[in-house]
């Protein structure tokens, strides 16, 4: 397939006046399973074949993607075309960063890929998640939705670039509802994977240590009481820090966000106490993890606050001229229908020095809060996190769980009353939307916020 | 396609196949600019074949007579290595549908140069309204499908249509103070976008945000508006719906069909041939014909909705609501356009009623909602604060509850209905709900 798509970007290097072009051609063979209550009503195979074209010509974009390899001539005049009717309308100019073209080819780092598992070991793994689930009376549905992938990825561009990734990722999702009485309630859990395969399933997420997780929520939710609505010291776990982390501050950092957001006058300023710092790297296990972006560019780790200070910007080619910095692996395409835009990949506040112990010894009354269903947050970093796993601290002691809560409020003044950083470290892998979806992790260690997030 | 069926007979008892056709066209709005102008073409074939109540299903990027062969046999695998679903009955027979609605074939045409336009002018009408306007992002296009779905029961329909929108999201910047991000858009079976009246919509609302007002912890007469109505309603109580969870025990619903749950004033009915409906099928993806699907009537429940797979398990029949996630292949519960039906007042007239209360523009974490209880906690904003019958200025606050006491709470309705694009279509009015327990801020 290579040898075609150089053949079209020499034909369309020879025919049109463009400044930038680059084909994103991807070849993904995916298995999905999803296994509702005893069933499984998705059995699937799918091949995802395509690929993304995109050219800058008059400092304008246009974009196209097409199924129809026969012709990528014709896709890449359509996004050569659209270009210049864009630019027509185009007051500024777009300029990309200067890179060093790539010539590479992209390793995997499973061990075990999901295409060298036996389909049988998927569906046993699954049933056997599904029994250890429902052997707990109280699990009234279970749905659990894998999904996995292996293929290929090829970026070219006029300017040289040309790297072949060796794609492979998992995914796995459950819902489970309980019922006791009359109260009925739901717990939510997933798992991503990049860099780690088939061999997760046997060591760190293993059936018994995945099943376990999903009953605690749900009886923490079964057995819950309503919280005292207002402003209380929180405690909030990895998971929970993470979210924030990443819907109320990551986006905020997002260049083509920051424009808009209270981040744009406060670059270079003290946001929060000098031993917090925030972070958007490379994690072990974490799913936003890879070598290069979808601009071809090598992913940098970044320091968005460091010791409290509002410092870096996660940018594409792009908005790294716009803001005169260096370009630092953030753009990212869903799959070979969208463009790449700039996107977080793990978001993690560092860890301190604090024991969990020693966080919660002094408060009276609070809450520590634990997992999440859903959350979402604006450009002001106003946020809202549903929480699906929280407990009363009372007199220095996590107490009872509470049960259907969210906690909010705007994640630039709670950072300001962020009073102690734990010691230890967790992440959460999920997705992101932002007009396409991004496999992205986020996390950190317990923190406690002596104020600023409201409950109830 | 008879061939292929045919084909396909040689490995399964019964097998489907559908073809989705889709071309998009559109551009990008960032800061005050068009950014990227876009034209995406795809065709998905999926292959969903049972033998001895064993499924398999594939699906493939093209709709080649020879790769629909080749995924034909790869489904067939799939469906040796699954176990048989003994709840399995049969794949859907062929029913009488209606007659497809006229539609413009404008949509399917249309040039990227026309969103290019719409959105150059739409920004410049933003930008002349107010020097503290930034117009964050937006964007504009047209999306064309044509759908086949085949059976080896006869069922063979083609449908096709489509649509076009447009929004725009608007921050103002005045004193130093950043309003949230605040939406509006359009949507319409048509190109007769109203990109005028996105404009004036988002500008007002804006204008109303600057001023920033605080809110109380109490209970008051709170107004939804449409995107917060469908967002809310989307999470907590749609999926209470769905047939599947009668079989499942998992809605509360249950036993709840002809039971009063809702204030008299409030009609639910899911209906594709609604006049503002963005997808008037006359099939759902199976090739079941659809119809009008009352919800809730004047306040009484009235039944839920199915697919024909749980339909046939729980003993009734489709309601043609057989929607299929493209990803997977595999046929779920939706809906095609939710209509909330609206009621006498105008929306003016609403607020102007109101001594102390708020005006909600959109939820945050509506989808963090508890579908099996109902139960939700979700921030109100944009959310504005009225008082003595005006809007006196924009403000942020918790509500949290549960929405069958909700629906119960509704003093008034909307004359005024606007479609929401969002999980299907939601066709809804603005609903005043009194008593609401809020948490301010």
């Amino acid at each position: 397939m290579q040898d075609v798509l150089e053949n079209a970007l020499e034909w369309a290097m020879n025919n049109l006046k463009a400044e930038y072009i680059e084909l994103r051609y991807e070849n993904l063979k995916k298995t999905n399973l999803e296994l509702k209550d005893g069933t499984f009503v998705t059995f699937t195979n799918k091949v995802q074949r395509g690929v993304a074209i995109r050219v800058l010509a008059d400092g304008a974009w246009g974009f196209s993607s097409t199924n129809r390899l026969e012709n990528l001539e014709k896709a890449i005049e359509e996004a050569y075309k659209l270009a210049k009717a864009g630019a027509k309308a185009k007051r500024e100019k777009i300029q990309l960063a200067e890179i060093k073209p790539v010539e590479d080819v992209v390793k995997s780092k499973m061990k075990i890929k999901p295409v060298e598992v036996d389909i049988d070991d998927k569906i046993g793994h699954l049933k056997e998640l599904e029994k250890l689930l429902k052997e707990d009376k109280v699990v009234k549905s279970t749905m659990i939705r894998y999904e996995d992938a292996s293929g290929e990825k090829i970026l070219l561009t006029n300017e040289g670039t040309k790297i072949r990734w060796d794609v492979n990722y998992l995914v796995q999702y459950i819902w489970t509802t309980g019922k006791e009485g009359d109260k009925l309630a739901a717990s939510r859990d997933s798992i991503g994977q990049v860099d780690y395969g088939w061999e997760i399933f046997e060591t760190k997420e293993t059936n018994e240590i995945v099943a376990q997780r999903v009953l605690k929520k749900l009886y923490a939710q079964l057995n819950g009481v309503a919280p005292k609505r207002g402003e209380f010291p929180i405690v909030a776990g990895p998971i929970i820090v993470g979210i924030i982390a990443h819907e109320a501050l990551g986006h905020l950092a997002e260049a083509d966000l920051t424009i808009n957001s209270p981040f744009k006058d406060l670059m270079g300023k003290q946001i929060a106490p000098e031993f917090v710092t925030m972070s958007e790297r490379i994690v072990d296990g974490g799913f936003g993890n890879d070598k290069y972006d979808d601009e071809g560019v090598p992913i940098k780790d970044i320091h968005i606050i460091e010791n409290g200070i509002l410092k870096e910007l996660m940018v594409n080619r792009e908005y790294a001229h716009k803001w005169g910095i260096e370009p630092n692996g953030h753009a990212r395409a869903q799959d070979y229908t969208f463009p790449p835009i700039i996107r977080m990949r793990n978001t993690v506040f560092e860890p301190g020095d604090w024991s969990f112990e020693e966080m919660i010894e002094d408060i009276k009354f609070g809450y520590y809060v634990v997992d999440f269903r859903g959350g979402q947050a604006q450009l002001n970093s106003a946020f809202q996190v549903g929480v699906q796993e929280g407990y009363m601290i009372e007199n220095g002691e996590i107490t009872k769980p509470i049960r259907d809560t969210s906690i909010s409020g705007i994640a630039i003044e709670a950072l300001k009353k962020i009073t102690a950083v734990g010691k230890d470290f967790g992440i959460e892998t999920g997705f992101c939307g932002k007009g396409q979806t991004a496999f992205v992790s986020s996390g950190g260690p317990h923190m406690r916020f002596d104020g600023g997030i409201i409950i109830g | 396609m008879e061939e292929l069926i045919r084909f396909g007979e040689r490995f399964f008892d019964e097998l489907e196949i559908a073809v989705y056709r889709n071309r998009d066209v559109g551009v990008n709005i960032e800061l005050n600019e068009v950014s990227t102008s876009s034209v995406r073409q795809r065709t998905i074939t999926v292959i969903r074949g049972i033998k001895d109540k064993r499924i398999g299903i594939s699906i493939i990027d093209s709709e080649d007579k020879e790769e629909i062969k080749k995924a034909i046999e790869e489904a067939y695998k799939m469906a040796k290595l699954n176990a048989p679903d003994e709840k399995w009955v049969s794949l859907p027979e062929p029913g009488e549908y209606r007659e497809p609605k006229k539609i413009g074939k404008e949509v399917k045409e249309v040039s990227p140069d026309y969103f290019v336009d719409l959105a150059t002018k739409a920004i410049k009408l933003a930008l002349e309204k107010d020097k503290g306007f930034v117009v964050a992002g937006g964007g504009g296009g047209a999306e064309w499908s044509e759908n086949l779905v085949v059976n080896s029961h006869g069922i063979d329909v083609f449908q096709e249509g489509g649509g076009a929108y447009f929004y725009l999201e608007l921050i103002g910047r005045k004193n130093g103070n950043v309003t949230p991000g605040i939406f509006e858009f359009d949507a319409k079976l048509g190109l007769n976008l109203e990109v005028e009246k996105v404009v004036e919509g988002v500008a007002q609302k804006v204008k109303w945000a600057y001023n920033v007002e605080k809110s109380k912890t109490e209970e008051a007469k709170v107004i939804v508006g449409p995107w917060a109505m469908a967002s809310l309603l989307s999470y907590a109580l749609f999926p209470a719906f769905s047939g599947e969870r009668v079989v499942k025990e998992t809605t509360p619903l249950l036993n709840k069909v002809e039971q009063k749950i809702a204030s008299e004033l409030l009609t639910i009915y899911d209906d594709p041939f609604h006049e503002l409906s963005l997808k008037p099928v006359i099939a759902d993806d199976e090739g079941v014909p659809t119809r009008k699907n009352m919800l809730i009537e004047n306040g009484v429940f009235k039944g839920f909705v199915w697919n024909d797979y749980w339909a046939k398990v729980y003993g009734t029949e489709s309601t043609g609501n057989g929607t299929r996630n493209l990803s997977t292949g595999g046929i779920g519960i939706g809906f095609h356009s939710i209509v909330i039906e609206k009621g006498k007042e105008s929306i003016n007239d609403l607020i102007a009623e109101i001594d102390h209360g708020y005006l909600v523009d959109g939820f945050q974490g509506a989808h963090s909602s508890n579908p099996d209880n109902g139960n939700f906690a979700v921030v109100a904003n944009p959310a504005f604060l009225i008082e003595n019958g005006e809007v006196k200025g924009s403000t942020v606050f918790m509500m949290s509850g549960n929405v069958y006491e909700l629906i119960n709470q509704i003093y008034a309705i909307s004359k005024e209905q606007k479609v929401i694009p969002f999980h299907g279509t939601t066709i809804t009015p603005w609903v005043a709900f009194e008593n609401v327990r809020i948490a301010g801020k």
